[in-house]
């Protein structure tokens, strides 16, 4: 956490001589979906912060897990209490590369993503796809990928298990916008 | 026997009425709740970027009631995000209103000071407030 806090100052600190090049939000969406044939279960969080640097393509997310919104306050509880132990681990990270990132432009093209997801203290390395638009302001980025419970070490309990799907849809909307303080 | 199966019938309806209810807890209201913490933004966030985890176990998930100067009210469709200044130059304190504040959130100037409730979720480069009423506002 420590170092990611220090990423992010230096991110700002470069800011102030590189203005254009760093795009940044702080209320990006990302929401996750579980399908089950007993189920849904859906919770979005609007809060998420995420920067691109546009000189070299690399991009950083995290979001707090509190932040996460159900529908049932039940649900909500045992997500937080239960399932990735938002008081241990209260927040997730994402830090990787946009591969191509020189082929972005300000019509829609879809850009692979490498990099480390760290969810629940745990890491694994992604690649997801992202359907990406640029102008001089603004950096947009949409798509949705797939994740593990089991890469996370999120335990279910075996009762709930028919409830909660081992595959979880993860959804995200990020609308950057060149940082000026 | 009859009479025991009756009552093994009716201990079973209150469970599953009891579960029910649980299931459909409802989400914690804010304006009902009492304030666990009441402090100005520039606290706030000094106390999460001096030391995070003891911040941590100290806020997150309590009713925060927090003042500060407002230095910016942004609005996506019904939901308002009110940004309060801190002494910190880079951080402030974001509150996300409910959608039930918004009538009174278009009312907020910014450099005015406002008294939100809400509750912590953490901090980013902001401290994070969501469901956030506002308490007052002159």
């Amino acid at each position: 956490m420590k170092i990611l806090y220090a990423f992010f100052v230096c991110l700002f600190l470069v800011s102030f001589t590189n203005a254009q090049e760093r795009f940044l939000t702080k209320k990006g969406i990302i929401s996750f979906f579980s399908e089950t044939p007993i189920e849904n279960i859906e919770a979005q969080n609007n809060q998420v912060l995420s920067i691109v640097d546009a000189s070299s393509g690399k991009m950083a997310i995290a979001i707090l897990m509190k932040s996460f919104m159900f529908k049932k306050a039940l649900m909500q509880e045992h997500f937080n209490e239960n399932y990735v132990e938002s008081d241990k681990y209260p927040k997730a990270t994402f830090k990787g590369d946009i591969i191509d990132f020189d082929n972005i432009t300000t019509s829609e093209i879809t850009l692979a993503i490498k990099g480390n997801l760290t969810i629940h203290g745990k890491t694994k390395e992604i690649t997801i796809e992202a359907v990406t638009k640029k102008t001089d302001e603004v950096i947009e980025m949409t798509g949705n990928f797939f994740i593990n419970l089991s890469d996370f070490d999120v335990k279910i309990p075996s009762v709930v298990k028919n409830n909660i799907s081992e595959k979880i849809k993860v959804s995200f909307r990020l609308y950057h916008k060149t940082y000026k303080k | 026997m009859k009479k025991i199966s009756i009552y093994i019938l009716i201990i079973g309806l209150i469970g599953v009425c009891i579960g029910y209810k649980m299931y459909n807890k409802p989400h914690i209201n804010v304006a009902e709740k009492p304030v666990d913490i009441a402090l100005t933004a520039t606290i706030l966030l000094a106390d999460f970027s001096s030391n995070e985890t003891s911040a941590n176990a100290k806020y997150l998930d309590k009713i925060i009631a927090v003042k500060g100067m407002v230095t910016t009210v942004e609005f996506d469709g019904e939901k308002t995000a009110i940004s309060l200044q801190t002494k910190d130059d880079f951080g402030s304190v974001v509150c996300y209103l409910t959608k039930e504040e918004f009538k009174k959130s278009t009312e907020i100037k910014e450099g005015q000071e406002v008294v939100l409730k809400g509750i912590c979720t953490g901090f980013l480069m902001d401290v994070i407030l969501v469901k956030c009423i506002i308490m007052n506002s002159k």
